[in-house]
């Protein structure tokens, strides 16, 4: 990709040709204004694509056999330990990462951070790609996935966590798709449906807070069944949501972060000038809203050991896996982006949200598999199973890359009739971000 | 347990056990042997030599105090010290064939001023008797060191040989 | 505040009430606390009294129709089965009852666990569930409906006994399978179970739950010696259907003696609890948030857009 930009190729960010009445066809935007063969040609040379191949060559063939044969053949098919890879990681790990979405949802709709309005948009569709994978991880891992209607639909189990995530994650997911499809509306030259997103946005921020809260916090709260089998380190049946909940702040920041670097350093040819000059600075901030965040979960991660006064059990083996835990996702991320933040050093914030986004990832493994069943036995998963892990992932990897590619998310699209004047100065006072004009703002500053 | 109904007449079930010499100046009738089938499901009856029994316990082993002979527990001699013998001596005379069944737990309930709430049934009366005698005197403890299972119990313990290596014993 | 902004704040707390209505869970989970059952059936389980014949897996393996066993019900070799280093076998989806022996140390004598669905006063297994599949009957038994099973396995992490198993060898129709009380064959037409019926030593003692708790303390009152004074599963959890009496202390039979009287919902609760709060308060406090954070850009124009300026002010 990055030959074919330096020969001069200029990919679509616009409704039409440059000095042409006439529109791109859907075609021309899916291919992002190459020729067919162009395009195949840069996606061959690509070798990043070649461990894509690999990994679906194995894990295509795999996911249609646990299909076919079921859970049996790609797990252990433990009792002791109903949930694996597929849902600690799939379900665990994913959506804390994808809190972004509302993260930066509320500051700039709600607290008016406009600052952060560049990366607003990749902020909301790393939250909605998050948590519509972590739906695929789960259909992967549910015993009856064409049941997953059921709690919607045909029985309720009004009264159980999981109804609430149930629930909560499925309403998300469509807030979700309502915030981005902002930018999908502007791609596909659909003026009028991009002003009612817009008009909605708050209302779907306000929304989007109260079930991200609610559900983050809640996949906590699905621990708290078990206080007999997550160790005791782990479980804090007052804090457990709480818990949940502050490090998903922590993880979501963080993985903006992370994915932002990534695309700094890959895809840099589809970024504008105002998501790559402000990315450091928005970093930053971000590193500052994780750090606040960190430091909240620590304090009460202490407070949870406190109360159920279980210092005893930091002199064990489990103790120092906890130290540990504690050390390498909370404190050295907290120190690595706290010096980043004070010496406005972008590239070390970056380290330490890595840091932070691998800490949070394994507190979740903790306690849905290692820490789990503790005094049982430690289940190491099926290879199968870590294969359709990172299958599954891999396909989140390519979805992600081919929005980014073609959505206007980290570039403006400049499509000027599709705003009305009078549309943007009804905007503006209400904090709603309204790309273009920021956008020219920005460049005659500069 | 002189306030149980007696009503039945049990005769299939007969585990009437003396002391010989003992026994016989009572003026019993003692059976040579007792065939306890009440496991033909799965296992043939068991033909129970009585009079080798009769050799190596006590009446009162087994039957309590309902034999004339003094009880060996003396909490039963709260009540049963002077207890003679008694009309019927066999175990299903107070051991419920059927102690789990709902007609048998609704009486039990409904018979307020009962004693033994805790009484066992028939089956699980010979079987802690016999087990825990035949554990404590070293004697044959396996399943089918006694009972001969026929085909149904084999399918039930989807057992094809019979196999004599039994269980350990009760406590 | 102009028009539009009254507008939004109504539009945003719309949002939020339909979230609100979208979750039931603050009515219902009060209704989950199951205020005892009078007419429950249990069993009370005396170890002291167990043989370890296992003719009470054969009866349930028979009566539940579930596929043949690996080792025939009279192989002792089962006793010696372990996976996972040590681990002894456990309820599976083909067999819903398992009995384990335990050489106790200074003890003569094995001690014969068997372990089965408790059939829990207020099962975790039930409140887990997000599709309601479980259902407490009045006979006291722990119900599982296949039909509406998504096979999230909640309930498996959450039964505090480890006793509901998944059918992972299904293909198209894998669903949760454990000991059903024999309900449908059996309790709710006044018998007992199949493992209380055929168990030699009545170890299995089969009854009205709370006449059974008064049998229990009878037996330790009455056989001084015999038993750790303690009836595992009348307290436990809010108590359970079925009951054990030991010799020996409960924790050398791997019965988990941590884990309190309260049911394990009451553990939930600190969350289900917060869950209305969040409802409630959240839309009106956010919306202000906006309001406030906004009010003063009116028409000021876009003086947040520099990044560094505004981390600056901070
Ligand atoms: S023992 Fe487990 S499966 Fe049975 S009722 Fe209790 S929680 Fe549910
Ligand atoms: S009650 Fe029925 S289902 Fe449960 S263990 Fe006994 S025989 Fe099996
Ligand atoms: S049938 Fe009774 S004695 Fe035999 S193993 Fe089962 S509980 Fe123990």
């Amino acid at each position: 990709m990055k030959a074919i930009i330096s020969r001069g190729f200029k990919p679509i960010d616009s409704p039409s040709p440059e000095n042409s009445a006439r529109r791109w066809t859907l075609k021309e935007k899916l291919l992002l204004g190459m020729t067919p063969r162009q395009y195949f040609g840069q996606a061959v040379c690509n070798p990043f694509n070649w461990v894509l191949g690999l990994i679906f060559l194995i894990g295509i063939p795999l996911l249609i056999y646990r299909f076919a044969f079921g859970l049996g053949s790609v797990t252990h098919s433990s009792y002791d330990y109903p949930w694996g890879l597929l849902l600690g990681f799939g379900l665990f790990v994913m959506v804390p990462l994808s809190a972004s979405g509302f993260l930066l949802g509320t500051a700039v709709n709600i607290f008016g951070r406009h600052d952060l309005h560049h990366i607003e948009r990749l902020a909301l569709l790393n939250g909605l790609l998050g948590y519509f994978f972590a739906v695929v991880f789960l259909i992967a891992d549910l015993g009856q996935p064409w049941r997953l209607p059921y709690p919607m639909f045909v029985a309720f189990g009004t009264g159980a966590v999981l109804f609430l995530v149930a629930w909560h994650v499925s309403t998300y997911l469509s807030v979700q798709i309502a915030e981005v499809s902002e930018g999908f509306f502007e791609w596909m030259g659909w003026p009028q449906a991009v002003k009612f997103v817009k008009r909605i946005t708050v209302g779907l921020t306000v929304s989007a807070i109260i079930l991200s809260t609610l559900h983050q916090g809640a996949l906590g709260a699905l621990f708290t069944y078990a206080p007999g089998k997550l160790h005791p380190l782990w479980y804090a049946a007052e804090f457990q949501w709480i818990h949940f909940f502050c490090s998903s702040i922590a993880a979501g920041l963080c993985m903006v972060i992370v994915v932002s670097t990534i695309i700094k350093k890959t895809m840099a040819w589809r970024c504008d000038a105002g998501f790559l000059d402000n990315l450091d600075a928005q970093t930053l901030t971000l590193a500052k809203g994780a750090c606040m965040a960190l430091i909240t979960y620590f304090a009460i991660k202490m407070l949870a050991v406190a109360h159920d006064n279980e210092w005893a059990y930091l002199a064990t083996g489990w103790g120092l896996w906890f130290l540990f835990e504690l050390a390498f996702g909370i404190l050295v991320p907290l120190v690595i982006m706290s010096y980043g933040i004070r010496h406005k050093r972008a590239g070390i914030a970056r380290l330490g949200a890595v840091a932070t986004v691998l800490g949070i990832a394994l507190n979740r493994l903790n306690c849905a598999l290692i820490a789990f069943n503790w005094r049982l036995y430690q289940e190491v998963p099926h290879w199968a199973e870590v294969m359709l892990c990172v299958t599954i992932f891999a396909f989140y990897i390519v979805v992600y890359r081919a929005i980014l590619y073609r959505l206007p998310i980290l570039y403006s699209w400049k499509a000027k009739e599709a705003h009305a004047p009078e549309a943007v100065r009804e905007r503006i006072p209400f904090g709603v971000s309204v790309r273009p004009s920021h956008h020219q703002v920005f460049r005659t500053r500069d | 347990m002189a306030d149980l109904k007696r009503t039945k007449i049990a005769l299939m079930f007969f585990l009437a056990v003396g002391v010989g010499s003992g026994a016989a100046a009572l003026g019993m009738d003692l059976p040579e042997t007792v065939l306890l089938n009440s496991l033909s499901r799965y296992y043939d009856g068991v033909s129970f030599d009585h009079a080798l029994h009769e050799q190596v316990a006590d009446c009162a082993s087994c039957h309590h105090h309902t034999t004339g002979m003094p009880s060996q527990d003396p909490d039963c001699m709260r009540c049963h010290a002077g207890a003679a013998e008694m009309g019927v001596v066999a175990c299903r005379d107070c051991h419920a064939a059927e102690p789990f069944s709902a007609g048998y737990l609704k009486a039990k309930k409904a018979d307020t001023h009962r004693y033994h709430t805790d009484q066992l049934g028939l089956k699980g009366a010979y079987h802690q008797s016999c087990l825990g005698c035949h554990q404590a005197m070293g004697a044959p403890i396996g399943c089918l060191d006694c009972h001969q299972r026929n085909q149904a119990g084999d399918e039930l313990f989807r057992a094809g040989a019979l196999s004599s290596a039994g269980p350990a014993a009760s406590r | 505040m102009s028009g539009i902004s009254r507008r939004k704040f109504l539009a945003a707390s719309m949002a939020g009430s339909a979230a609100a209505t979208l979750s039931l869970t603050s009515g219902a989970f009060g209704a989950a606390l199951l205020e005892g059952y009078p007419d429950g059936m249990g069993v009370l389980v005396d170890m002291t009294r167990c043989i370890g014949c296992r003719s009470c897996e054969a009866a349930c393996n028979k009566e539940q129709q579930l596929p043949a066993p690996e080792m025939a019900f009279d192989d002792p070799a089962a006793f010696d089965y372990s996976y996972h280093a040590g681990q002894k076998r456990r309820t599976t989806e083909a067999a819903y009852t398992v009995v384990n022996r335990y050489e106790i140390q200074g003890e003569e004598q094995p001690v014969y666990r068997k372990i089965q669905c408790n059939h829990c006063n207020e099962p975790a297994c039930l409140t887990s569930c997000f599709v309601n599949a479980y259902t407490k009957t009045k006979e006291g038994a722990v119900m599982f409906n296949d039909k509406v099973c998504v096979g999230c396995r909640t309930c498996m992490v959450a039964c505090p006994f480890n006793i509901p198993a998944y059918s992972y060898s299904s293909a198209f129709n894998p669903v949760v399978k454990k000991c059903v009380f024999c309900h449908e064959t059996r309790l709710k037409n006044g018998l007992p179970p199949a493992c209380v019926e055929i168990c030699p030593q009545e170890a299995l003692t089969f009854g009205n739950r709370r006449d059974l708790i008064k049998i229990a303390h009878q037996r330790i009152n009455d056989n001084p010696g015999r038993y750790v004074d303690h009836l595992y599963g009348e307290k436990e959890l809010g108590g359970t259907s079925w009951m054990y009496l030991s010799s020996v202390p409960f924790e050398q039979l791997a019965f988990d003696t941590t884990l309190g009287r309260e049911p394990i919902i009451s553990n939930v609760k600190g969350f289900l609890g917060a869950v209305p709060m969040v409802l409630a308060i959240w839309p009106a406090l956010f919306t202000g948030f906006h309001l406030l954070a906004t009010k003063n850009k009116h028409g000021e124009g876009h003086q947040a857009d520099h990044p560094i300026q505004e981390d600056d002010k901070q």
